[in-house]
């Protein structure tokens, strides 16, 4: 028995670590070549491109330093006492999910705006500042799920000690995994939305003002499923049933709010994206671009809102 | 962090004595007294700057008020094309109340009021029912009911769903995020609290500050801007629809 907790538990801290990495070195390199390929195009910008970049890229690190604060948060757990070794162990799974998933996807969604917010500054070298702003606010939301994730990782890590019983370990895992498969799609939507911002004030600097309120509202409408998922997270993890059924239908019930997230995060992306686009080719019909932006945008989320209806009463429902 | 504890409340029962025990009746009589005093800090902060206004009119401060106000008054203009004294008011005082529900914990011992569910729910149906009395008053009842049943009538009910929607993404939004953010500031004080060392590194690496600064002031500002845009946007299209129509 304890020789497959410690397996759990070495593959958490592998996965962990591993799969955050791989995405931030992904991304890193994407934001690198993106840089070389902006001072190929505007060589006497090269200042203001390599100020950019190097911001954008200690900020894709972050997933990877929160893969490696909780490796090493897990090696230091070894010698604690728990109530149960096998079903901390299993427990700990959850929290390889919460992180190397999301890790892994927003180490790869986070390159896009610092890709294209490079490039822009090669085509407008003089508005570099406001380019770096936008780069920085699209970056602050994409980052948002990561640290959700972070926090969903810290909390099963101090339930985990208290698991004894299957029903504890399935609650963990089901939270990891609601919050690890939810933040996929809003990610990979984000990150579309990321690169119009950017490439479209590289293209309009007089739709600055505009492109950055309508980015406000628009990642904020587009991260709304990572929150459903971050609800459902809290309340798996905080609910103590101790019934074996009620806790597979918990299962589901994370699974169900995870992969209904993925395709409306993806679509309301590319919706605000194109929006975006539009916006900085004719800034003046900007209010009714944005108002059918946001209308599709609200009916792509109730996709997503019914998954997370159905995941509520899978919890509370099912007796 | 070990008995980190979530979801702490406690209630006031007042029904108790006619036999409603269910935890419908229940106040949370936290979230109420929280809910009180940011109504205390807004009022004292009306309070001041109507003295300034009146009293300074060249000092920094009232610039800064009436800057404030008049970044509204620009944005109705810009999203309902005219400008209107009663949605002003409204979208107004929706964005200051959450600001201040969002950033009142700031001053210790006091919670955001907006990390409970119970608030945001009610902030969700006041802004729904205003867009949508405001719509039976600017378009007539009969065109409010006809709009339900367009294109066709079989779509009736995805267009009730898809109303009912907005009010739950919009109030979970504002809880989860509030949520979320209040979450990570307590385990950062309880991570670091019980020995002075840990404390003075928060305090000098500047952790503590990063931590006010993002998920307290930024993410408040930032969610109650979005609340009330989406409810200046669903108001816009439901008073502008007749205008399109002509």
């Amino acid at each position: 028995m304890i020789e497959i907790a410690s397996f759990f538990n070495y593959a958490t801290i592998t996965f962990c670590i591993a799969l955050s990495s791989l995405g931030v070195a992904i991304g890193s390199s994407f934001s690198s070549i993106a840089t070389i390929r902006a001072i190929h195009i505007q060589p006497s910008a090269r200042n203001e491109i390599l100020k950019t970049s190097v911001i954008g890229m200690a900020l894709i690190e972050t997933s990877a330093i929160i893969g490696l604060v909780i490796s090493i948060m897990l090696l230091m757990n070894k010698d604690i006492s728990v109530v149960n070794k096998f079903y901390w162990g299993l427990s700990n799974l959850g929290i390889a999910f919460s992180i190397a998933i999301s890790g892994f996807t927003i180490g790869l969604a986070s390159s896009y705006p610092v890709q294209y917010a490079c490039l822009a500054i090669a085509r407008q070298p003089f508005f570099n500042n406001k380019i770096l702003n936008l780069m920085l606010l699209t970056l602050s939301f994409i980052q948002t799920a990561v640290i959700f994730g972070f926090i969903i990782a810290l909390l099963i890590n101090s339930q985990a000690i208290y698991a004894n019983s299957l029903t504890d370990s399935l609650r963990h895992i089901a939270s990891g995994l609601s919050i690890g498969i939810g933040c996929i799609g809003p990610a990979i939507g984000l990150a579309y939305f990321a690169k119009s911002a950017c490439s479209g004030i590289g293209i309009n600097t007089k739709a600055y003002n505009k492109i950055l309120t309508f980015t406000f509202i628009s990642e904020a409408l587009i991260e709304t499923p990572i929150v459903f998922a971050l609800i459902i997270s809290l309340i798996l993890i905080t609910n103590q049933n101790s019934n074996l059924l009620v806790c597979l239908a918990m299962l589901f019930a994370a699974i169900c709010v995870g992969i209904s997230n993925i395709m409306p995060g993806i679509s309301s992306g590319k919706t605000a994206a194109s929006a975006c686009d539009e916006i900085a080719k004719s800034p003046e019909i900007y209010s009714l671009v944005t108002r059918t932006s946001m209308l599709a945008q609200g009916l792509i989320d109730s996709f997503a809102i019914y998954g997370f209806l159905i995941a509520l009463m899978l919890i509370f429902f099912v007796k | 962090m070990q008995n980190f504890d979530v979801f702490d409340e406690h209630y006031w029962q007042p029904l108790k004595i006619l036999g409603l025990t269910s935890s419908f009746w229940n106040i949370n009589s936290k979230i109420i007294i929280f809910t009180w005093i940011t109504l205390l800090a807004i009022f004292i902060i009306c309070l001041i700057s109507r003295f300034l206004i009146l009293k300074k009119p060249d000092s920094v401060a009232s610039f800064l008020v009436i800057s404030y106000v008049k970044s509204f008054y620009d944005l109705i203009n810009q999203t309902l094309g005219r400008f209107s004294f009663q949605h002003f008011t409204f979208v107004t005082s929706i964005f200051t109340f959450i600001l201040f529900c969002n950033i009142i914990s700031l001053i210790p011992w006091i919670e955001e009021p907006t990390a409970d569910a119970n608030t945001t729910l009610a902030l969700g149906i006041i802004a729904f029912m205003y867009v949508q009395i405001s719509s039976i008053i600017q378009n007539g009842f009969y065109e409010y009911v006809k709009e339900y049943f367009s294109p066709f009538f079989l779509l009736f009910p995805m267009n009730v769903i898809g109303e009912l929607a907005k009010v739950v993404s919009m109030s979970f939004r504002l809880f989860g995020n509030i949520f979320g953010g209040s979450i990570i500031s307590r385990l950062w004080t309880t991570a670091i609290a019980g020995s002075i060392i840990k404390e003075l590194l928060g305090i000098f690496t500047g952790i503590n500050l990063i931590i006010v600064l993002f998920f307290i002031l930024f993410e408040g500002f930032i969610q109650a801007f979005v609340f009330s845009m989406l409810t200046l946007t669903y108001l816009s299209i439901a008073v502008r629809h007749e205008e399109s129509h002509q």
